[in-house]
């Protein structure tokens, strides 16, 4: 049974409003900013230490405990990016992958206070960083697997397998489908899936997925969740372009059209729509059709979400 | 007739499967309410079934209640919905600050319980956002004291005065960490202080009043010679829990906690250790008290 509670009006009294407080309140919000500071960016701890208790024996403990606080972040930086990018970690290796959580920590640190949200702007940071341009594939890798952590924790699948009776009978121009929640189609230059897959479960080899790398094969991938199970495949062109276009909040109509009018290979010609939405619905893809308000979106209008 | 005390584990993840399966007698479990922050998944799925068996308390990492530049309201709605969803049996989180601005204009969350003067600012900060968060949950909150590597000079009163005020004012409970006293006693006798640790932990609890105390938590620390940490990575040792045994005889019996965050052991480690604080409890309340198990 849920606990009664009584607002309190008064808060802080008539302190709160003081010119005293207001001047205590401006100096915490700088002590606290200052401390902030020397942890995340390394700061001169002298500057922090003059608003810390650090007189006498006081100073060696106070140093000690900012390098405690220090340590914490760094150990939690490498557990929580270990755990959003198991495969970009075992890529990397620890002797590399431990300095580089440490220092986007540093450079991109946590604005939320759960660090499970921290590490999204990671794939970004990896194609900009010279030391790794050798590697340019290590940022499509994390753009997956961070599209495998947000599935994990995205609403539950609530199919509706009685809504798709909307296809055989509503306007097509004023029918789509839903896709479950945390559903991405990414577009990689690199055999993503297949690097992925090889250090997941073995399926292709490393040394086959490294094959595929050096003949520069390019992957989609789909991500998406299989129950709990956040799950990715190799998706082609034509069911790229379909999934964007679906969320992107196109007509089924219009994203089919989208889907055959890529321009890639055979992909559009071997694209059968009947035989993807069985698979798809079987595999939690889609979880039912549903009636539009309004077209959002033709591809007249705008094509640039499923490109 | 001997007192009975709620008595309960932090449930973490490598426990998730050995508590559903084995469902061992305890009064409720304590989760961390960010592990379960998120519209669905796994990990939600499963505290919705051991909600099933036992009552749940959400405890928060990450609200930082002391931060001068206020509470992240994306924060507040995630643990709303969460309440929302688990009924728990209690809430709490820390007193505290995370949030803030670097000199670069980018805003942080440091993702650790860092300290807050205990001051008439930081006491109206925390006041004001206790109060949010509570005025939102409907329902009141604990918050629990620290263990903290650094304390800020500007002070101008102690501690339990501070927490004292901060409940009186907003009208939320406390959670006492018995170790983050224990913890703070140590690491004050290495800069210096004359007070030995144990007395200096009796007289910080005796300066609480009973009954705005809702909660304990008890956990192993670590001592590295120059700095006492609280890794919450071992058995809860001799000396805290005489200082447990002590507040729940000043605090009257309240729910008690037995926490492990690092290193973790195997389930039974960690019940071994709940029952030593139910046997605690006890022997505290029972008319041979000092014959208690404080191994």
């Amino acid at each position: 049974m849920p606990i009664l509670f009584q607002s309190r009006s008064k808060l802080g009294g008539d302190d709160v409003t003081s010119q005293a407080l207001s001047v205590e309140l401006t100096s915490l919000l700088h002590d606290q900013s200052l401390l902030l500071q020397t942890l995340f960016a390394n700061g001169n701890s002298a500057h922090v230490l003059g608003c810390l208790d650090s007189d006498g024996k006081r100073a060696a403990l106070a140093d000690r405990g900012l390098q405690a606080y220090r340590a914490n972040a760094g150990a939690l930086a490498v557990r929580a990016l270990s755990a959003a990018y198991p495969v970009l970690s075992e890529l990397m290796g620890d002797d590399s992958f431990a300095p580089l959580a440490r220092y986007f920590w540093q450079h991109a640190p946590p604005q939320r206070g759960d660090v499970g949200h921290w590490g999204g702007a990671l794939p970004d940071f990896l194609d900009a960083e010279p030391q790794l341009a050798s590697e340019p594939f290590l940022g499509d890798v994390a753009r997956v697997e961070w599209a495998l952590h947000a599935a994990a924790t995205a609403q539950d699948a609530l199919p509706d397998p009685a809504s798709f009776a909307l296809l055989a009978g509503g306007d097509p121009d004023y029918t789509s489908l839903r896709l479950s929640d945390g559903v991405t189609s990414l577009s990689s230059s690199y055999p993503v899936v297949s690097i992925i897959h090889a250090h997941r479960i073995g399926q292709p080899t490393l040394a086959q997925a490294a094959a595929l790398l050096g003949a520069g094969v390019a992957e989609h991938a789909l991500v998406w969740r299989r129950g709990f199970k956040p799950d990715v495949r190799v998706s082609s062109a034509a069911e790229h372009a379909l999934v964007r276009a679906l969320q992107a909040g196109w007509s089924l109509d219009a994203a089919l059209t989208a889907a055959c009018g890529v321009e890639s290979n055979s992909d559009a010609a071997a694209f059968d729509f009947n035989v993807w939405l069985t698979q798809a619905v079987h595999t939690g893809l889609v979880i039912g059709a549903h009636r539009m308000r309004t077209v959002h979106q033709t591809p007249q209008h705008s094509n640039e979400d499923a490109a | 007739m001997v007192k009975e005390v709620a008595i309960g584990i932090g449930w973490r993840h490598p426990h998730y499967g050995d508590l559903l399966e084995s469902l061992p007698e305890l009064d409720f479990i304590e989760v961390h309410s960010e592990n379960f922050f998120g519209a669905g998944g796994a990990s939600l799925a499963v505290l919705h079934q051991a909600r099933a068996h036992y009552p749940v308390s959400l405890h928060g990492v990450g609200l930082a209640l002391g931060s001068a530049t206020g509470l992240d309201l994306w924060h507040l709605d995630q643990l709303a919905s969460l309440v929302e969803r688990v009924e728990p049996v209690r809430v709490s989180d820390h007193a505290c600050f995370a949030r803030g601005t670097l000199a670069s204009g980018f805003d942080v969350h440091a993702a650790d319980l860092l300290p807050i003067p205990f001051n008439a600012a930081a006491l109206s900060v925390m006041c004001a956002n206790v109060q949010r968060v509570q005025d939102r949950l409907k329902r009141p909150l604990l918050v629990e004291n620290l263990s903290a590597y650094v304390s800020f000079k500007n002070a101008d009163r102690e501690e339990t005065t501070f927490l004292t005020e901060l409940a009186e004012r907003s009208g939320c409970g406390l959670l006492i960490d018995v170790n983050n006293i224990y913890v703070n006693a140590l690491n004050e006798r290495l800069a210096g202080s004359p007070v030995e640790a144990m007395a200096s932990c009796i007289q910080w609890l005796d300066k609480i009043p009973p009954h705005i105390v809702g909660e304990l938590h008890v956990a192993g620390h670590m001592d590295c010679g120059d700095v006492v940490i609280d890794d919450h990575g071992s058995r809860v040792a001799g000396e805290v829990w005489q200082i447990y045994r002590h507040a729940q005889q000043r605090f009257g019996g309240v729910p008690a906690l037995v926490e492990w965050d690092t290193d973790i052991p195997p389930l039974a480690v960690l019940l071994d250790e709940a029952a030593k604080a139910r046997a605690v409890c006890r022997s505290s309340f029972s008319p041979v008290a000092n014959l208690a198990v404080t191994t």
